[in-house]
């Protein structure tokens, strides 16, 4: 027994001498854990998820894309501190007047990691590969405004008949069927960035394993080995060499939360991606200068079966949302917006973002004894609700069940109704999602594809398949693709809001917050932004080994 | 003996195939496959994909290639990881998981049989007690605390050692005494009820009353006998630990199967599970072919 | 069987109450037995008195919203000793000892029903396959060594796509089903092991040559002296599938939210150990008492059980 107390002693005097660290040092210092720079102009940062491969056009998720804004490049790139479209291979460049035609002027001095210059040919080769049937990438769908290019993918068509033109070595032209007037910023995403023709035809598939795989960003890559880490150097051969001031950045695929917070508090990484900081901990966080938080463009959203009782009656519907005190659920979840929407708020300059419905429980339960829960004398009864038709799901995550459990309780207190929660494993729950097998509301969450409230707004559109909801009339639908034809973007940005208030007064869809980028950095690292993609790029990023300028915030960015 | 060994060695093949065979049609029942994604993709794209990796053939023709996959030992390219072949996955993962795994049951062992055998020579001492209460805290304290916990006193208390990531042999102490912990409490108690079983049997009275030393009746007769739980549970436990554990792995965010294994599930990577329960059924039956030929070693009295 | 119920009678009684007398004088196993029982009283009656006392039941967020944070034990929002919260609440401003309670009804129900169905099956399985050796050893063992290697997970996921949705009742049984169907497998192969070592001793061969049946054999006289070894697996089993239960629960099996256990609990509380402790100690601690005191009970009964004991 005795040592068994020992051990316990042991124990807790360590656990006390940790809580006690931590507030202390709360108090007095203003960073998180050990800040020891590493030596020389060094990077390491936790990625997310392993990679699912060092090719763009095939692999579709964040973790990837983090990575790859150090090793590829596209005609254009993101702004690094406002995520707004920035030139990279491309300079400049023109559109027509219905926003169906764009040409592009290539930089004459950008090179592949091999040294070969890059021309409008690359260009034209990266997307008809994106679109190969036998490539068949996932998000080859993001090019089908480009002509030709959906019959091609669907096996209708041919390369050759795409509307990607090499006018001449540096001069590209894109044609569109539909106008894209956010094509510019859509062209940055992974799927356009450009892809080495020589490596792939020789090797293959083999192509990304790191002996010899070629990239056209500001790094490439020197080792990986999955599930371990990934580095890149600084690439001699980039266009932009000259401001690239990291010589190496380690990319380690940590999944565990808890793992990636030790690993930053030990110093062992550098800073860490977005949505890291476990809600609990951002009280605590937000002091210190460590902590990055900035609106995302990203929305958080529970979807309503509208082909199902009881969530098929638009009454029940709103009277559901109505009954959620957002700005509660912002205070609750410490990192979020409130949102009523369906845009993520204050991402978009000049966008006149609608308001959905308000806070109003009273109303919501008048709604819902309209919608004939009511008893005798004509009153909202909760009794007569069918509470056994409605759930909660989500897919298994803590910041997902903690939502649940809040919207859950206010549920309960407004309309005294007891909505079961049903946690599911990921592809399960995707599944019932889309076949609409779900009962009331299930989460659904959207990181934009680009800069433009189309991306999210777009959701509902669908040609292809359902969109979780059941939901998607053709008014809105054509009201989303007029809104293209408009050339001026004020008064485009005002269409698109018209379409989003029918969509919010159809309330397929109950908005919940915009995300926070919640993440972290050590005082050291300068040059890296918090911005509403969380994205970074790395060529700005540097590591300050001059302590007294750790706590001057970062000066103003030049970009060209 | 020979016999014995041959017959389950032949046995194995077909085992495996009816391991991977159930396995496969596991998959296709459960809901969802590798491509599903928060947005659904255009019905083009799926076909696409299903025509890249043979999803379009009828299910027999998909059946006999992945077991003819498996015959030869090849398993093809994960869908996931995409142009990664799923045999260099498991050549890089394994010998990572299976390091952390050999060392953590060999102090388990070391640890656990000294323990409980003291325990069990001295019982109901004070001795006893506290390695049993030792032992009973070991299994109360799941992994996935234990390890945050010695990384708290280890790489952020004291900072002697790193916290995770897999490097030198630095890195492999914390795992390797986090996955031991739960084993270590297994073996020491398994060992002294064992242990006191067989000191009270007659063969262990007949030689002590031989005036054989103790020492001589400990190391010579009871150990032997006393161990068989031990052994017993040794052949399921080494396996799953050489072939990874997820907790450990992703606490300490090390490249090894476990990690591999669990995503895959999650993901419906179908050539990279089958690739890895191939594996592991093999490593359990020549695990387990293992414990019944020590069986017929430790204890005179098995008879196949 | 040749067994007539005058013989039944008189071998269970003087077993049973042998070991009850044995047990009885086994302090620690009391003791232990007194805390698990304080357990199971606590955490079925608990939930309704702390609602009468402080109007918190394991789900409730309180409507202020400067609540809904973690308070340390025994501390008032204002930071004086209250016992409003004993174990302190957790970031959503639940009562902590409000969910450890319940989730000690879930916890000890999983783990004692889960242990059990993998005794009943594990001890049958085994016994039959180690005493009829051969050929029917052979098969029943490679059928073992199977189920070890099917991927559990998958299992759990195609279980789920099939027979998910249901009440919550229904959702239990499941859990059982999920539990039970793993943890016999290693229950099994230790009591195989046990009777292959015991099946050729001199009362086993006495046995078969005055003709006692195959199965009076197998129930009268190796199970019983296998019991030390099982007894001690059946209570390290217990906190395995309590363990076992929040990995579960996070393919969507297992508890759904609000709801929780102390498997679930300790998960949640182990992310937020550096600031507040509390969160993972409550639980962890209370799940720590309990399952030493289970042990302290097991190893009490083995030593009451044991057949070699008996004449001492």
């Amino acid at each position: 027994m005795k040592i068994a107390a020992r051990v316990g002693l042991l124990v807790a005097s360590a656990l006390t001498a940790l809580s006690c660290n931590s507030t202390t040092s709360a108090k007095s210092a203003l960073y998180f854990g050990k800040i020891e720079p590493p030596q020389g102009q060094v990077m390491r940062y936790i990625s997310g998820s392993e990679p699912e491969s060092l090719d763009p056009q095939v692999s579709t998720g964040q973790p990837e894309a983090r990575i790859y804004l150090a090793l590829y490049e596209g005609l254009t790139e993101y702004h690094p501190v406002t995520g707004q479209v920035i030139p990279a291979i491309a300079e400049r460049w023109d559109v027509n007047a219905n926003n169906t035609e764009f040409t592009f002027y290539l930089r004459q001095t950008a090179r592949w990691s091999n040294g070969d210059p890059i021309t409008a040919r690359d260009f034209v080769y990266s997307l008809r590969r994106g679109l190969s049937p036998a490539l068949a990438a996932r998000s080859a769908y993001l090019a089908y405004s480009i002509k030709g290019a959906q019959a091609y993918n669907e096996g209708k068509g041919r390369a050759e008949d795409i509307g990607i033109q090499a006018v001449d070595d540096y001069t590209l032209k894109i044609t569109l069927t539909t106008p894209v007037p956010y094509l510019t910023g859509l062209v940055a995403h992974q799927f356009f960035r450009l892809v080495p023709r020589k490596a792939i035809e020789k090797h293959g598939d083999a192509w990304t394993r790191p002996e010899n795989i070629v990239t056209c960003g500001a790094f490439k890559v020197q080792s990986w080995r999955a599930y371990d880490r990934l580095i890149v150097v600084r690439d001699p051969m980039y266009w932009d060499a000259g401001v690239v001031k990291l010589d190496q950045i380690t990319f380690y695929p940590v999944e565990d939360t808890t793992t990636q917070m030790i690993l930053y508090k030990a110093g062992e990484v550098d800073a860490v991606y977005n949505h890291t900081v476990p809600y609990a901990w951002v009280d605590e966080m937000r002091r210190l200068k460590d902590y990055m938080d900035k609106p995302e463009n990203a929305i958080e959203y529970y979807m309503l079966n509208t082909k199902k009782a009881p969530t098929n009656d638009l009454r029940v519907r709103r009277a559901f949302n109505m009954a959620i005190d957002k700005d509660a659920l912002a205070v609750y979840r410490r990192v979020v917006k409130p949102l009523t929407a369906f845009t993520p708020e204050g991402i978009f300059p000049g966008y006149p973002q609608p308001r959905g419905d308000p806070f109003d429980p009273e109303k919501a339960r008048a709604l819902l004894a309209e919608a004939g829960y009511r008893d005798a004398n004509g009153k909202y009864d909760p009794k007569k609700f069918p509470v056994s038709d409605m759930e909660i799901s989500f897919n298994t995550n803590e910041p997902n069940k903690q939502t649940a459990e809040f919207v859950q309780a206010q549920w309960k207190k407004h309309l005294q109704l007891t909505v079961p929660l049903k946690n599911v494993e990921w592809k399960t729950f995707l599944d019932s999602r889309a076949k609409l097998e779900y009962k009331g509301a299930a989460r659904a969450g959207w990181v934009g594809d680009y800069m433009d409230p189309y991306t999210f707004l777009d959701l509902f559109s669908t040609e292809f398949g359902d969109n979780g909801t059941g939901w998607s009339p053709p008014e809105y639908v054509a009201m989303l693709r007029e809104a293209n034809t408009e050339h001026d973007p004020a008064k485009r940005y005002e269409r698109l809001a018209r379409a989003e208030v029918f969509l919010l007064a159809a309330q397929p869809i109950i908005p919940l917050y915009t995300s926070g980028s919640d993440w972290l950095k050590k005082p050291f690292v300068k040059g890296m932004y918090a911005n509403p993609l969380t994205l970074h790029a790395w060529k700005y990023v540097y590591i300050e080994h001059d302590r007294s300028k750790w706590d001057i915030d970062d000066p103003p960015l030049s970009t060209n | 003996m020979l016999r014995f060994i041959v017959r389950r060695l032949i046995v194995t093949v077909p085992m495996v195939l009816v391991v991977v065979s159930l396995t496969w049609a596991l998959i296709r029942l459960a809901p969802g496959n590798f491509y599903t994604g928060e947005k659904p993709i255009p019905p083009a794209i799926q076909k696409n994909l299903r025509e890249k990796y043979g999803l379009d053939k009828p299910w027999y023709v998909q059946y006999g290639k992945m077991v003819s996959n498996t015959l030869h030992g090849d398993f093809g390219l994960s869908l996931k990881y995409q142009g990664q072949p799923v045999n260099t996955i498991l050549r890089n993962a394994l010998p990572v998981s299976a390091t952390v795994g050999l060392l953590a049951y060999l102090l388990a062992l070391v640890v656990g049989i000294v323990s409980g055998t003291l325990a069990a020579l001295r019982q109901n001492s004070k001795l006893d007690y506290s390695s049993m209460a030792v032992a009973m805290l070991g299994i109360s304290v799941p992994n996935f605390v234990l390890g945050p916990m010695l990384v708290l006193l280890f790489s952020l208390t004291w900072y002697v050692l790193p916290p995770a990531l897999w490097g030198g042999a630095k890195h492999l102490i914390l795992p390797v005494l986090t996955l031991s912990g739960v084993y270590m409490a297994y073996i020491a108690r398994l060992t002294r009820s064992g242990m006191l079983e067989v000191l009270r049997s007659n063969y262990i009275r007949t030689a002590r009353a031989k005036g054989l030393s103790e020492r001589h009746v400990l190391m010579h007769h009871a150990l032997r006998g006393g161990l068989l739980p031990v052994v017993s549970f040794s052949g399921p436990a080494l396996a799953f630990l050489v072939t990874g554990t997820v907790v450990v792995e992703r606490i300490f965010a090390l490249p090894g199967l476990g990690n591999y294994f669990i995503n895959a599930n999650f993901n419906r990577d179908e050539p990279l599970i089958i690739g890895i329960v191939a594996f592991i059924s093999i490593v359990i039956l020549l695990f387990n072919l293992l414990v019944d030929i020590a069986y017929g070693f430790i204890d005179p009295r098995v008879r196949y | 069987m040749l067994t007539t119920p005058i013989e039944e009678d008189v071998v269970g009684t003087s077993l049973w109450k042998d070991a009850w007398r044995r047990l009885r004088k086994n302090r620690l196993a009391i003791i232990g037995m007194v805390i698990v029982t304080i357990v199971i009283v606590a955490s079925i009656v608990g939930p309704p008195i702390i609602r009468l006392l402080t109007g918190y039941t394991y789900d409730s967020i309180p409507n202020d919203s400067a609540l809904i944070k973690s308070f340390p034990p025994f501390t008032a929002p204002d930071g004086t000793f209250s016992w409003a919260h004993p174990m302190g609440t957790d970031i959503a401003g639940r009562d902590i000892l409000a969910r450890v309670l319940l989730g000690g009804r879930i916890s000890l129900m999983v783990g004692i029903i889960s242990t059990l169905v993998s005794l009943v099956i594990g001890i049958t399985f085994g016994a039959t396959a180690g005493y009829l050796g051969g050929k029917v050893d052979e098969v029943m063992m490679r059928i073992v060594d199977v189920l070890y290697a099917i991927p559990y997970m998958m299992v759990v996921i195609v279980l789920l796509a099939f027979f998910g949705g249901q009440s919550p009742l229904g959702q239990l049984f499941l859990l059982f089903a999920a539990l039970g169907a793993v943890s016999w497998l290693t229950m099994a192969r230790i009591v195989r092991g046990q009777v292959i070592s015991l099946k050729n001793q001199e009362f086993i061969l006495a046995a078969r040559a005055t003709g006692v049946s195959t199965w009076k054999i197998i129930a009268r006289h190796l199970v019983p002296n296998t019991l030390g070894p099982v007894i001690v697996y059946a209570t390290l089993t217990i906190p395995s599938v309590m363990l076992l239960e929040a990995f579960l629960s996070f393919l969507g099996l297992g508890v759904q939210a609000p709801l929780a256990s102390w498997g679930s609990l300790a998960a949640d509380g182990i992310q937020n150990i550096a600031i507040f402790p509390w969160q993972l100690l409550c639980p962890g601690v209370t799940m720590a008492i309990t399952l030493f005191s289970l042990n302290f009970v097991g190893d009490g009964l083995r030593d009451a059980l044991d057949p070699q004991m008996r004449k001492s």
